[in-house]
Order: C-alpha cells, then structure tokens, then sequence
C-alpha cells in the first residue's frame, strides 16, 4: 500500500533516489555517530552507567541545563513574539536594521555572545552592577545561563513567528472588531490560535538549541558544579578526564530526553494542525 | 435618513484619498458605491465601518453620530473580498463568533445560526472548516456571520471579487434576496458596473476620493453629468459640438435639431455630447437613416459577440476631429448593434456608411476643452504641451488645441482689435500682464480663461471666490468640472470688508451656506467655506501664499475688475488662476439660468435631446 504512494511522480527524480540519498545522509550525518554514542555508553557496566548519570552533579546539571532552556524558551515565546509583531505590524526608520540584528545570535561564535553577555552582566559590569545593587546577582547564577540562553534562542522565535504573522491577514482583526470583539478577545480568539504552530515550533527550536549550548554559557554561568553547571559542560569535563563512557553516557541521557521533549512538541503540533485541519 | 456622511475627508500624507463625501443613504436601500481601483471608495467604506478614521467630517448611523465611536459599538456587519473567515473555527463558530462576544445564551446562538444558514442557504454545514467550503460557499458564511448580531447596515467590500463569474451571479442574487428579506440598509463597493446594475437602487460613481454622481443606475446610464460617468458607466463615444439656438452640429457638419425644451442657449456654445454605441444607426446613405444624419464613416472592424455585434467606425467627415476618444485612436467611433438591425443592414470592414443619431446627451460641463493661446506658434505650442495641462486634458477627456493670438503678450492690446471667437477654456501663459491678456480672451468671448504658470505641479487645493452672486452658478460650474480630475480640496473663501459691523457678518456666513449647499445640490460638489475679512484682493493673494500648490478660481461679473480689483492676484507669475465670467451676466442669462428641476437630485434639468427620429430626412 505504501509502495503507491512511493510510486507517485513528483519534480524532484523518483522518490527511490530522494528517499535513498535522504536516509544516506542521515545515517552518515545524524544515525550512525548516535548509534556510535550509545553503542559506547553500552560499553559500561550497568551500575557504572547509573552511577555516573545519577550521580548528584549529573542531576544538578541535567535540571540546570533543561530547567534554564526551558525558562528561556518560555521568556523567548513572549519576547520573540513582541519583536516578530513590532517588525511585521509597523514601519519605522531603522526596520531593516532591527530585522537584521535578530539573526546576529546565529552568525556570532557563541563563545564572543558569552564574553560580551559576562562582561556587561558581571557584578562590575554596566548593567550587572546596578542589578547587583538591587540584590540580584546575574551572572554566575541560574539566572546568567538563562539569560544567555534567551539570547541564543530569540532568533528561532523571531524567524518562525514572522512568516506566519505576515500571513494573518489584517482584515481578520478587522472582521473581529465589527463583530463587536475587543482587541484581548480578539488577540485571543483569533490571534493566537493562528500563530499557535508557528510557536511552538519556535519554542521547540529555542528550547533544543538552549539543552545544546556551550559556548555562550559557559563564560557567564562559572560553572560551580550542582549549582551552575550545565550538562554539555560535565560532557566536556569527563571527556577531558579520558573518561569517554561516562561522556557517552551523559549524552546518552541527553538525548533520550531531548528526543523526548521533541517528540512531544511535534506530537502537540500534529494535534492542534489537526484541530484546525491544515488551515491552508 | 439610515446613513448620512457629512463632508468626510480622509487624507494619506496628506493628499485626499476621500474628499469631502456627503450622502444621505435611507432605510433600507442598496447602495452601491463604484470606482475604479484608488478611487476612495474602500477607504470610505472603512471609515463608515469604524475601521478607518477621517480626518474631517461626521458620520451617523440612524441618526446616531458614530464619527468618534469604535468599530464594535457602532452594529455595522462588514463582509471582506477576501472572506476574512477565522480559519480555525467551525462555521458555526465562525457565525457565532459576534453572538459569544455578547454573551449570547448558547441555545439562541443556536437558533440564530439556524436562521443564518438557511438565509444564505447553507444549511447543514455547521461543522465545517472555511477550508473545506468553496469560495462561494465561504462568502455566503462571511455574509451570515456579519449579520449574525443584526447589524443596523451592512457593509460588503468587493464581495464578488474572488469568485468566477457563475458563482458570482449566484452569491448577488442571495445577497438582494437576504437585503431584501431583512431590508437591512447595505453599501456595496465595488469597480464592477455589471454589479453595480445588478444590485443598486442608486449609485455612487467615485473617481479621485470624490463622489461625482448618485441616483438611480438607469438615470446615471441615460443623463450622466460628467464625462466620467459617461464613460466608467458603459460605453460612450464623447464628441465635442458646438450647440446654437438650431440645434448642435459637429464642426460645422449638419446640425442636429435640438428637440427637447431645455433652456435655449444665449448664443453659441462648446459642449461635450454623449452617444452611446447603441444610439447609433448606420445605414447606406443620408436617405436611407431613421434618424438625424451626423456623418460619413468606413466600417474599420465588425466583432460579433453574441447576440450584439459591436462596429468600430471610421469618421470621415467634419466630426472626425471632434471625437474625444480614448488612447491613440482618434477618430473611431464605436457603435453596437442588435441581431435585428445586422439583419436589415448588413456591413463588412472596409464599407462606407453614413452615420446617424438616435439620441444624444449633452453634458453640462463647462470646461469642455481647452485653447492653448499665446502671441506666436511656438509659443501657443509649448503652452499646449504643459505637463498639467496635458495630465488634465487627460483626465477631462478632452483635448488642447494651440492657437496663435498675436495681440496677447504685447503689453497692452490694441484697442478695439477684437480677437477671434474663443471657445472652451482659453489657456495662457502667466505673466505680470496676465490680467490684460485675459480681458482681451473674455472680450472675445471666452467664457473661461486658465492662467498656467510654466511649471507648475497639480493642486493640492483649490481656492474659490467670486465677485458677486450673478457669477456663482457659472464659477461652482466650472469649479466643479475641474475638480471632478483633480484629487485636490476646494475651499470657497467669502470675504466682507474689513470695517464689517457684527449685524454683517449673519450675512456673509449665510452667503458661505448658501454657496456650499449649492455646490452639493447641482453639482455634487462638496467644499469648505472659509470667511475672511478686508480687501478682497489682498485676503486672497495673502491666503494663496500660506501654502504652495493653491489654484484660484475667480468668478467675476464685468472685465473691468480684472485690473480694477484684482490686478494684485496676477503680480505673481508662479500662480495658477482660473478666471470665470460670465458674459452679459445680468438678466439675459440669468433668469434662465437653470432653476433646480424638482425631484431631479442634482445636476441640473434634462438636457438630453431625444426623438431625433422625428425631423428624419433632417436638417438643411
């Protein structure tokens, strides 16, 4: 039955050779180094494997690196939406400029958004040292490695909200507001619903991005174990110590639960497009 | 009065997209507003929704003023080209949507989703997404779910525009038939004539944020008033004639006798006429019409479609150069006619025929077309090549011709030299001496005389005054033909003497009512009115300088005060003025001069020349 739909004609040569190269590439890109990953996790004894991704400093880093990123998608969800508003509803000198800057957290090595987030952040730094003054310590905290995290993730938000803005025509808040809705009812009702794929496939993104980060965050969490440091970090750490099992098993660890949180954002997507029934 | 727009004025950086509208729409009317794409009309229609604000202006919805309410309290139903369905709600949703908003109880939202579906006839689609429906099907949804908090007007945006042609003729039949069923007051806008035939009970023409015209479709078809709604309105060839006391001729062709009872001209004058393609008869020779005889023409191309057969003919006599056509073809008048007349004359490409009418209409515009004058060729040439002008002509559908005037531009004419009858709008170029050149055009006649710096750009507003009330009907006249082409705003400025007691000023501010509702009842014009106080010509040179890109319209009753008052208005050769006077204005002119036919809404009496038949075998 499937065998049909394989069959059926399209603009790129037969679906064999697309569906031969695109599995081909995967492995090589994507399937085998995993499998490589796990086979060496698979390397250790059992209890081992426990010990080392139980381990109190494991669990810290795991909660620090999953709990910040997601806090940071969560922050990006509201911040990206605002900017991606800003940039689609209005016109304004420096439009262009704005719109370029989004994409900067992308070009940029992470490690030089870390440097600048740690310098402007730091107890001496221009915005650290009033924070500092009111009591809130940014950098070397949570709160550092969320911040960085925001920034590394604002351009997925940004860039997945946008089309889908431009696309809600105006005159369907205009058809709400004849209708008699307010303009909260409307964002709402009519708004919302129609941006929903868009964010969480954004939110998706950022959080992905932000379990994954090392360069930028690094500089500014001070990496105090159990306290601010990150996963990828004791990744690294045990790498540095020769001891690439208990890397691997890390990783392990990781990415089943990265797998996870995808998989059930996708799932969600699948859901509400069902909901709405391919809108378009 | 269910909808009344008062002087709406809605401008985009500042030139006006919709420029001083006023309707009074009633209970329960079709109204279709039509235009061609930037026209305004879509802007007013937002503006009457709540949707767009206006920069000047009220407007009432039974009688409520809503000028300042917001869009969701003022119980309008809107419909979009585009649907505008929320695409993630079921249809029933989509029709509930204002009803939830309300708090409506969910067994009357039920009900009155029922008593939507059926209207529209959609019965049983309550569950479906806007994806699944047709495009037809979905616009039946909008039109059901903007009437589903029974709006006091509805409101339709280019419904029709997205759909094929058959659908579209099934949706305006359920959209007359839901009007009708709910007699709900509705404005439809949209640039489709067809439509608007179809739909409207009367008819709003826009052209440049202006409403040119309203009344009923077939009076706007048979007696439009200005060239524009002769032309957007169905096809018309527009010719320029000259109409005596016998009748009209063109260019010195045989007259056609003038049969209706209009007022009879003073004496010879340039006027715009109106032939429609089917009022046209061709026959083998002069003998042979049913009707007046107008010229000789060759058959250039036969098309048959359908059921009429249109002709494209070539005019070979002195009409030829009278035709206003369109675009390069000068020349070709276009004629259509019915399966009954192929019959009884049948004619080919290549053929010679003679021409003739069966009902003309003549237009009421006073700048029919305009004379380029200066004292040598070249001169008059350059002139008639002015880019406004040019633009203008356009606009106006009418055409410059360049004439050589030698006594203009010598200082001071010779007296008693009596220059060649002029006539349409005499054109010349401005200078410190402008105001004698235009006394030596209007001696000759010239009713009206465009005094056009070299370059200058399109106003942006136009100034109106005039001497004395014997010249007003003459200037708002030509005011308005100008204005209809032009997306500028025009102010009449009154102006009383400067020592004006408080007893005067009641005066001067009735004579600006009087002057604007003039200007709205005959000519569909809308203006502001400004009072000013002092010498007349000081105010208004001092008023022109306040911004750039001002045009003057001066009405003025005798020659003389070209340079007895006004000569300060001419001392600067950078202004555009129009100057109107009104030849022998007094009693042999202006006891005739058009009292408003009762009933007719606007624009003037009938003056279509109609049964031409009758004096078949025609004029000597």
């Amino acid at each position: 039955m499937s065998a049909r739909r394989f069959l059926q004609p399209s603009v790129l040569p037969g679906f064999g050779l697309t569906f031969g190269f695109t599995t081909f590439f995967l492995s090589a890109v994507v399937l085998i180094p995993l499998a490589a990953l796990v086979v060496k996790a698979a390397s250790m004894h059992w209890t081992d494997f426990l010990s080392v991704v139980l381990s109190r400093r494991a669990l810290g880093a795991y909660r620090l690196s999953f709990g910040a990123s997601l806090l940071a998608a969560t922050i990006n969800l509201g911040f990206g939406f605002l900017t991606a508003w800003t940039l689609v509803r209005y016109r304004f000198p420096g439009r262009a400029f704005i719109d370029a800057l989004i994409d900067l957290p992308f070009a940029l090595p992470t490690a030089v958004s870390g440097i600048a987030l740690t310098s402007v952040f730091s107890p001496t730094g221009p915005l650290g040292r009033p924070l500092a003054q009111a009591g809130i310590q940014v950098a070397y905290t949570w709160i550092g490695v969320t911040v960085a995290l925001t920034l590394i993730g604002l351009p997925f938000l940004v860039r997945t909200i946008q089309p889908a803005l431009t696309e809600i025509q105006r005159d369907l808040e205009d058809a709400a507001e004849t209708l008699g809705a307010g303009r909260l009812y409307t964002f709402r009702r009519i708004i919302l619903p129609a941006l929903a794929p868009a964010l969480l496939t954004g939110f998706a993104m950022a959080f992905a991005r932000g379990v994954g980060e090392y360069g930028s965050v690094i500089f500014i969490s001070g990496n105090l174990p159990m306290k601010t440091e990150i996963a990828p970090l004791l990744i690294v750490i045990h790498l540095e110590e020769f001891d690439y099992a208990g890397a691997a098993a890390l990783g392990v660890v990781m990415l089943v639960m990265s797998f996870i949180g995808l998989l059930a954002i996708n799932l969600l997507q699948a859901w509400g497009r069902r909901r709405i029934a391919s809108a378009r | 009065m269910s909808i009344t727009l008062d002087q709406i004025t809605k401008r985009y950086q500042g030139v006006p997209v919709v420029n001083d509208v006023s309707i009074d729409i009633q209970e329960g009317e079709f109204f279709v507003l039509l235009g061609s794409s930037g026209s305004g009309k879509s802007t007013l229609l937002r503006a009457i929704a709540g949707l767009t604000g206006v920069d000047h202006g009220r407007i009432s919805l039974h009688g409520r003023d809503v000028t300042h309410v917001a869009a969701r309290a003022r119980g309008v139903g809107l419909v979009f080209q585009n649907y505008a369905l929320f695409r993630h709600m079921t249809v029933a949703d989509n029709i509930e949507f204002a009803l939830r908003v309300r708090r409506v109880k969910a067994l009357e939202r039920r009900r009155r989703r029922a008593e939507l579906l059926r209207l529209v006839a959609l019965e049983g689609m309550d569950q479906r997404l806007p994806a699944q429906l047709s495009g037809g099907q979905q616009q039946r949804v909008a039109v059901a779910r903007a009437l589903a908090h029974n709006p006091e007007v509805l409101l339709l945006d280019e419904p029709f525009g997205a759909l094929d042609a058959k659908i579209r003729e099934e949706l305006r039949r359920t959209i007359r038939q839901v009007q009708r069923e709910l007699g709900i007051t509705t404005i439809l806008v949209t640039h489709d004539q067809d439509e608007a035939f179809a739909l409207a009970d009367r008819i709003g023409v826009m052209n440049l944020g202006r409403l040119l015209e309203v009344g009923r479709p077939e009076d706007l078809y048979a007696r439009p008033a200005t060239r524009f709604v002769a032309t957007f309105l169905g096809a018309a060839n527009l010719l320029l004639a000259r109409r005596g006391t016998r009748g009209i001729n063109f260019g010195g062709g045989p007259v056609i006798p003038r049969v209706s009872d209009g007022p009879a001209p003073g004496r010879e004058q340039e006027v715009v006429t109106v032939l429609r393609p089917e009022e046209i008869e061709l026959a083998a020779d002069r003998e042979a019409l049913g009707c007046s005889y107008m010229d000789a023409g060759t058959v250039e191309e036969v098309l048959s479609v359908g059921a009429l057969e249109r002709i494209r003919v070539r005019l070979t006599g002195a009409a030829a150069a009278q035709l206003l056509s369109a675009g390069e073809e000068r020349a070709i008048l276009d004629v259509t006619r019915t399966r009954h007349e192929q019959r009884v004359f049948p004619v080919a490409a290549g053929q010679h025929v003679a021409i003739g009418v069966r009902r003309l209409h003549v237009l009421s515009t006073p700048l029919s077309s305009f004379t380029a004058c200066a004292p040598d060729e070249g001169g008059a040439r350059a002139l008639s090549r002015q880019p406004l002008l040019v633009e203008l002509a356009a606009r106006m559908n009418t055409r410059v011709s360049a004439r050589v005037e030698p006594q203009l531009g010598v200082g001071e004419p010779a007296p008693g030299g009596s220059p060649a009858t002029c006539i349409g709008c005499a054109v010349v170029a401005a200078r410190r001496e402008s105001g004698r050149d235009i006394a030596w055009l209007l001696q000759g006649g010239a009713e009206s005389v465009l005094v056009l710096p070299r370059d200058t750009p399109a106003p942006r507003r136009v100034l109106i005054h005039w001497e004395d009330e014997e010249v007003r009907r003459a200037t708002l006249a030509a005011s308005a033909s100008l204005l209809r082409h032009l997306a500028a705003e025009a102010i009449y400025i009154g102006i009383l003497p400067g020592g004006s007691t408080d007893a005067q000023r009641p005066v001067g501010m009735r004579s600006l009512l009087d002057a604007r509702s003039e200007a709205q009842a005959v000519h569909g014009l809308d203006m502001r009115t400004e009072l000013r106080f002092g010498e007349v010509a000081a105010e208004l040179s001092q008023r022109l300088a306040e911004a750039p890109d001002q045009l003057l319209i001066l009405g003025i009753s005798g020659i003389d005060s070209l340079t007895a008052r006004f000569a300060l208005l001419f001392a600067d050769p950078a202004r555009p003025v129009l100057v109107i006077h009104q030849p022998g204005s007094g009693r042999d002119h202006h006891p005739g001069a058009q009292p408003q036919a009762a009933g007719s809404e606007r624009h003037g009496p009938d003056r279509t020349l109609a049964g031409a038949a009758q004096t078949a075998g025609g004029p000597a």
